[in-house]
């Protein structure tokens, strides 16, 4: 073992570069786990994080917020079935806003009742009070959409004061404003004075006491063909997009679940080869296979534990930052899964490693061939 | 050079394993590059389809053509514009299309384009409530002379004829003229509707020999900068989420790419430690590092030119087996071949690792150790 270790120490270079390479991978990794979460959040955070536990879409929206349009008999119906304690209407819609930073795209998120398509949590100031008002998701409040600020609609000049933040709210990868129903409905009306009277994008749902959301959801989509209930969860999950940037991310991570223990194995592989005349000896000498091994093993361990090490410190300050509009965090179940994962990979590669060192025979040494 | 060869024909299991990881890694590169182009191309069709030069949106859309508003007006401005020949309105409503025989919750995602000139591919606008239809939309059962219907008000549309390559933003396009747009778009979304005269946008085209940009820049002078002019290709680089897949797509692709050396670096400096006995005696008959060297080199090329055949093979019978409308695939031999030459830059560069252990190569060891 001390042997293992007195080697490492003396061939600093060529362990220290594994370590740093295995220290990168890990660390692109972790970025990118922290990406593809901002991500989503970014993308139907404003869906996860809302107050109501069912949302109504119409089939023709494809589950898509801004598509879906609901007309006044399906409105209707999901107000007469008695699996639902109470309904509010929500539109959504993309405004080009200005804030203190100039001009951008701004979700509006209209909810006509408080609880029913509002923002879970308010992080800083308050729930709006009446039209006017609005909350902002929170890491769009450094980019020019403060609280206390007013944020100006183009065109229409329909203003909106910021009077709180919540946590996780964006929708559209964007600054999202969730303000009350008749604030979204003037400014629609302000930006095209040809529209007509908007109809709600969705529904906002709250079961009847003892049904789940589930069972409500179901119970919706039984009344018409052309409704679609889902539960909030699913409503996030089931978001145009969402699917795919999991499934790219995913080809990603496994990509990297692969090239780590490929470069691990490759390099003990090489590692072993160099050394198979010192190896040879050792066996003759009466070293144990268990051991040379056991030392094998060790190195692996020490190299992949220390790369994982500088790669989660190089995380680190990197999962604080934001990228554009997309807050980045520290993901600790990514942390604790990726350690463990590559640990087992990296060893078992290097394990190929050891079956080559298995094969070693130590009467090799009184010749001159010594090779593995 | 042809020791190298005989080494590759007498032992190619010594091979397998870098063949194999390298065509996973080649797999990956051409499909990823595939995807964003298939992604890309189902973005942007219908802009790469307008027959003209500049597309006209109004300042505060974010060059977005549900949010842009042109004026009568202003087209009329426009059209005094040195430089600009012909004027013709844009409408566009992204809606959900029920086709006969699919289930009732089984809509296809079509974007409505009306027109006052018509796409390319296209030689004469259809009639009122007829429209051509991309040709993705087969995938969903939709035949010439069926009819559809769009939004929730079940607006009816009747399909003459296909067009290629003219979704957007991912949705089949349908082209229609004008007014029929205008009908679909006040029935299914009455806060979107516009007036009579007014449109989202315009496409223009310009007297040949000007400068687009130029023209588009003078348009906005004459409007007094209520409207945003855009060439095709910036309008197309302005379309929600083209830049940003284009990038994201792109570094995976470079990942991948170092990925492809650092295996390529790996596998052949296993090689080369296995071989370096080998070597020492090939140094010590008279062979120069170049020739050692130059024989690697060949022996990744080969290597990895093999594995991105087999890639191309894959991805090309993954192409004629994905349904269209399902995974937006598109394999192209450009992709093929750009992708393969990537891999083979990237198995020269993996193989310069094994350089400095081939230099340090001394023929004296051969005496004795590599018998």
């Amino acid at each position: 073992m001390f042997l293992a270790l007195k080697e490492m120490r003396r061939a600093k270079v060529r362990f220290g570069l594994l370590i740093a390479a295995i220290g990168l991978l890990v660390f692109l990794i972790l970025f990118q786990q922290s990406l593809q979460n901002g991500l989503l959040t970014s993308f139907v955070g404003g869906i996860r994080n809302q107050s109501a536990p069912v949302l109504v879409y119409s089939v023709d929206g494809q589950r898509f917020i801004q598509g879906s349009v609901i007309r006044p008999d399906l409105e209707q119906l999901v107000r007469s079935s008695d699996r639902v304690d109470a309904v509010g209407r929500i539109g959504q819609g993309t405004f080009t806003a200005s804030g203190t930073e100039g001009t951008t795209d701004l979700s509006l998120f209209g909810y006509e009742t408080e609880g029913l398509g509002s923002p879970r949590e308010i992080l800083n100031g308050r729930m709006p009070l009446g039209p006017g008002e609005g909350v902002i998701s929170d890491v769009d409040t450094a980019t020019g959409f403060a609280i206390g600020s007013t944020v100006t609609l183009l065109p229409g000049g329909t203003q909106i004061l910021i009077v709180g933040s919540a946590r996780d709210v964006q929708i559209n990868a964007g600054p999202t404003l969730f303000v009350y129903y008749s604030t979204y409905l003037s400014a629609v009306a302000e930006r095209n004075p040809d529209a007509g009277a908007p109809l709600p994008n969705v529904l906002a749902v709250q079961p009847a006491a003892g049904v789940t959301d589930a069972e409500a959801a179901t119970a919706i989509n039984a009344l018409s063909t052309d409704l679609d209930a889902l539960t909030r969860s699913a409503a996030a999950d089931l978001t145009p997009g969402v699917a795919e940037v999991r499934q790219s991310f995913q080809i990603i991570f496994g990509l990297y679940a692969i090239v780590v223990p490929c470069v691990t194995g490759l390099f003990f592989l090489i590692v072993t080869f160099q050394k198979s005349r010192a190896l040879t000896l050792l066996r003759a000498l009466g070293a144990t296979p268990r051991r040379l091994v056991s030392s094998l093993l060790l190195q692996a361990t020490v190299i992949i534990a220390a790369g994982y090490l500088i790669g989660t410190a190089l995380y680190t300050p990197i999962s604080q930052q934001q990228l554009g509009g997309i807050a980045l965090r520290f993901e600790t179940r990514a942390v604790i899964g990726w350690a463990l994962t590559l640990m087992v990979l990296g060893l078992g590669s290097a394990l190929i490693a050891a079956r080559r060192v298995l094969a070693i025979d130590p009467a090799d040494a009184t010749t001159s061939g010594a090779g593995l | 050079m042809k020791l190298a060869l005989r080494e590759l024909w007498r032992r190619p299991s010594r091979f397998v394993t870098a063949t194999v990881i390298l065509s996973l890694i080649a797999t990956l590169l051409m499909f990823l590059g595939s995807l964003l182009d298939g992604l890309i191309n189902a973005s942007t069709g219908a802009i790469r389809a307008l027959p003209g030069d500049v597309i006209v949106y109004s300042s505060t859309s974010q060059a977005s053509f549900a949010r842009s508003r042109i004026e009568p007006a202003q087209r009329s401005a426009i059209l005094e514009v040195s430089g600009v020949e012909q004027t013709g309105g844009i409408g566009l409503a992204q809606l959900g299309a029920r086709i006969p025989g699919n289930d009732v919750r089984d809509l296809a995602g079509v974007a409505v384009f009306g027109v006052e000139i018509a796409p390319r591919g296209v030689d004469a606008l259809p009639a009122y409530g007829e429209a051509y239809a991309d040709e993705i939309l087969q995938a969903d059962g939709v035949e010439v002379g069926m009819e559809i219907l769009l939004g929730p008000a079940r607006s009816p549309i009747t399909i003459i004829g296909f067009v290629a390559d003219t979704n957007f933003s991912g949705q089949a396009g349908l082209w229609t003229t004008a007014e029929t747009w205008r009908a679909v778009l006040s029935a299914n979304r009455p806060d979107a509707q516009v007036a009579e005269g007014v449109f989202q946008s315009l496409l223009v085209r310009i007297t040949p020999g000007t400068d687009p940009v130029a023209v588009a820049q003078a348009i906005d002078n004459a409007t007094g900068g209520a409207t945003l002019s855009l060439s095709i290709s910036d309008a197309i680089d302005a379309i929600p989420g083209v830049t940003e897949q284009q990038a994201t797509f792109n570094q995976i692709i470079g990942v991948t790419v170092v990925i492809a050396v650092v295996v390529i670096a790996l596998f052949f400096a296993l090689l080369t430690v296995e071989r370096t006995g080998l070597y020492g005696v090939l140094a010590a008959l008279g062979a120069r590092a170049r020739t050692l060297f130059a024989g690697v080199i060949l022996q990744a090329l080969i290597v990895t030119f093999i594995a991105c055949a087999v890639s191309a093979t894959l991805l090309v019978i993954a192409d004629l087996a994905v349904p269209p409308g399902s995974i937006p695939l598109d394999v192209t031999p450009t992709r093929l071949i750009f992708s393969t030459l990537l891999l083979l830059i990237a198995a020269v560069l993996g193989c310069a690792f094994s350089l400095r252990r081939i230099l340090r190569i001394d023929p004296a060891s051969a005496i004795g150790s590599a018998s």
